[in-house]
């Protein structure tokens, strides 16, 4: 009887002592260095914008891609963006309150501004890693392409999925690919979403947003391979066919799509017959009627 | 507005009813057939063209107008559809003419068959504009406007076509290749301003409004009949051949003059001065964005 006293207490010893270190081990946990290190050291919003939210920086500028570019931070934008609950050094890696070296700043847009959206958006950003942009940033022959802010804006960045961002995807392309817009513009999508369609293809529709490869590349979803995929997306039931439509065609170039030219130009001729002929034979009709009067004659009923 | 200058009155003095002798140029099919061409025409040309010009500040205003692009597209389906209807109904009204007439109507000289006399119309046309001829006596059509009908049919089947192609492009591609989706938006576009040109500028608009004998509004195509002396001066040929053939009191009818005679003036009026004033908008529009 004793025994089993004991025992039954050395069992309740042992799970409140088991209990205990359970609560002291998370409790430790929760308090992790690297948690305290940051609320120790890390700037808090306040002290970035104590400086980059003042109206007198908006004239203080930097050197961005060789263009001048403005220090000031409109915090109210900031806020309302969708990153606006992230602390700024989240992205601006490093930073610390005070005035900030130039080469700190250089070596941040060199290198952090290309990787700090990773440490969140891991899977986008290999995604965009393996893309022909992507390729040309980090590739071995880097040339100019846009990073993850070039599009998605640095401090006012907003909802891929909004409505504002879809109707924005034109402009953005065509910094570089204003030559593609423009036909696009002209086809059948582009003269709806010029005119505020806003269910219709735009560029990443087809092209893909982080992907984005040239068409040779297998993988690209306009490629010999994908193309009628990519269209069924919207058109269930796209055949090769279907696909074979181009997009980005110039009637007005006969180096753009030779038979398309031809129809074009066979109209405009058309056109210009009939117009012409139509206006020389209405002018010398009412110069007739004028000249001998007919015009001032009564009507009939 | 009714002008009984020439015209044969007959009165009958115990009702008080004025009655006026009229030539019959349209019937009531004709009519109602020109009702839906123009108002599917007009709607046709004010929901496509701004698609066609998209750069443009009109273009921004009609899109609103009709609530939207996509809103427009629905309306540019309707008409459509209108379109189709009146064209296969006159189709259908022709090709029974001819059969039953054993193909007479084709050969007749008040056909819209275009033949050489047109040809030599055209010709004493350019010699009277000049001042070196008469004015040649026309038949029941003149050239103008068997061009203006034979390009409306034809125009019809083009634009039709292509439509219908851009509507249900995944049905088209079964068999079609897909340049032909690209050749179909081309052709549609320019036959469309081609067909707006002729219909709002040169032929029509012109022939009903601006040529001196119909300035500045000929409308037989709403009352069906106008007064038989002015008929005669219009198209003496055709009046000439119906003495001749004794068929002149088959188109002769006794129109009744009433206050609704009037009021139907006032209609046709507004009717036409809304089809002007969209007529001219739509050139204005098109001559802006040419030049800017």
């Amino acid at each position: 009887m004793t025994r089993l006293r004991y025992a039954v207490l050395a069992a309740l010893l042992c799970s409140a002592a088991a209990l205990g270190f359970a609560a002291a081990a998370s409790a430790a946990a929760t308090a992790s260095p690297a948690t305290a290190q940051s609320a120790l050291n890390a700037p808090s919003n306040d002290d970035c914008f104590r400086c980059h939210g003042q109206q007198s920086v908006q004239n203080r500028t930097i050197v961005v891609d060789g263009r001048q570019k403005s220090i000031f931070v409109d915090r109210a934008v900031y806020d309302a963006s969708r990153h606006g609950k992230l602390a700024c050094t989240s992205c601006h890696l490093g930073f610390k309150p005070g005035p900030h070296g130039a080469d700190q700043t250089q070596a941040w847009l060199a290198t952090a501004k290309l990787t700090a959206c990773s440490n969140c958006h891991a899977d986008v950003f290999a995604m965009y890693r393996g893309s022909f942009h992507g390729n040309l940033v980090f590739g071995e022959s880097s040339g100019k392409a846009p990073v993850c802010a070039d599009c998605h804006v640095a401090h006012n960045i907003t909802p891929p999925e909004s409505p504002a961002f879809r109707a924005s995807i034109d402009s953005l392309c065509a910094r570089c690919h204003a030559e593609q817009l423009k036909t696009y513009l002209d086809s059948y999508h582009g003269k709806a979403f010029y005119l505020g369609d806003a269910k219709t293809a735009v560029c990443t529709d087809c092209h893909g947003g982080h992907k984005i490869l040239p068409p040779s590349d297998p993988q690209s979803k306009v490629s010999q391979q994908n193309l009628v995929a990519t269209c069924a997306q919207c058109h269930p039931g796209a055949n090769e066919n279907f696909a074979g439509f181009m997009v980005h065609v110039d009637p007005q170039s006969p180096r753009s799509s030779f038979a398309v030219w031809t129809f074009y130009a066979l109209y405009i001729m058309l056109i210009a017959v009939v117009f012409t002929f139509g206006f020389v034979h209405t002018a010398l009709y009412i110069y007739r009627g004028i000249k001998d009067g007919l015009y001032r004659r009564s009507r009939h009923g | 507005m009714a002008s009984t200058g020439e015209a044969v009155t007959a009165e009958s003095a115990p009702q008080k009813v004025r009655t006026r002798i009229e030539y019959r140029r349209f019937n009531v099919f004709h009519r109602w057939m020109h009702f839906l061409v123009f108002t599917s025409f007009t709607v046709l040309v004010f929901t496509g063209m701004p698609l066609k010009y998209k750069d443009t500040e009109w273009a921004r205003w009609s899109m609103d107008l009709f609530g939207g692009v996509t809103a427009a597209g629905v309306y540019h389906r309707i008409a459509a559809l209108v379109t189709v209807f009146y064209w296969t109904l006159e189709f259908v009204f022709m090709v029974v003419m001819v059969l039953r007439s054993r193909g007479k109507v084709l050969r007749s000289p008040g056909s819209m068959m275009p033949s050489k006399k047109d040809l030599q119309d055209m010709i004493g046309m350019f010699a009277w504009f000049f001042g070196k001829g008469p004015k040649p006596q026309f038949d029941r059509y003149t050239y103008w406007e068997k061009f203006d009908y034979m390009s409306l049919m034809a125009g019809t089947v083009i634009i039709g076509m292509t439509g219908f192609m851009m509507w249900f492009p995944l049905w088209f591609t079964k068999v079609l290749p897909g340049i032909f989706l690209n050749i179909a938006l081309v052709i549609h576009s320019n036959e469309a301003l081609l067909a707006m040109g002729v219909i709002f500028i040169f032929v029509h608009f012109f022939s009903a409004h601006a040529r001196p004998e119909s300035f500045p509004l000929d409308k037989v195509i709403f009352t069906g009949s106008l007064p038989v002396e002015h008929y005669k001066a219009e198209r003496p040929l055709e009046f000439a051949r119906r003495v001749r053939e004794g068929t002149l009191d088959e188109v002769l009818v006794e129109k009744r003059i009433t206050w609704r005679t009037y009021a139907a003036d006032v209609l046709w009026w507004i009717i036409t001065a809304f089809a002007g004033f969209c007529a001219i908008l739509m050139t204005a529009f098109i001559i802006w964005s040419v030049f800017t």
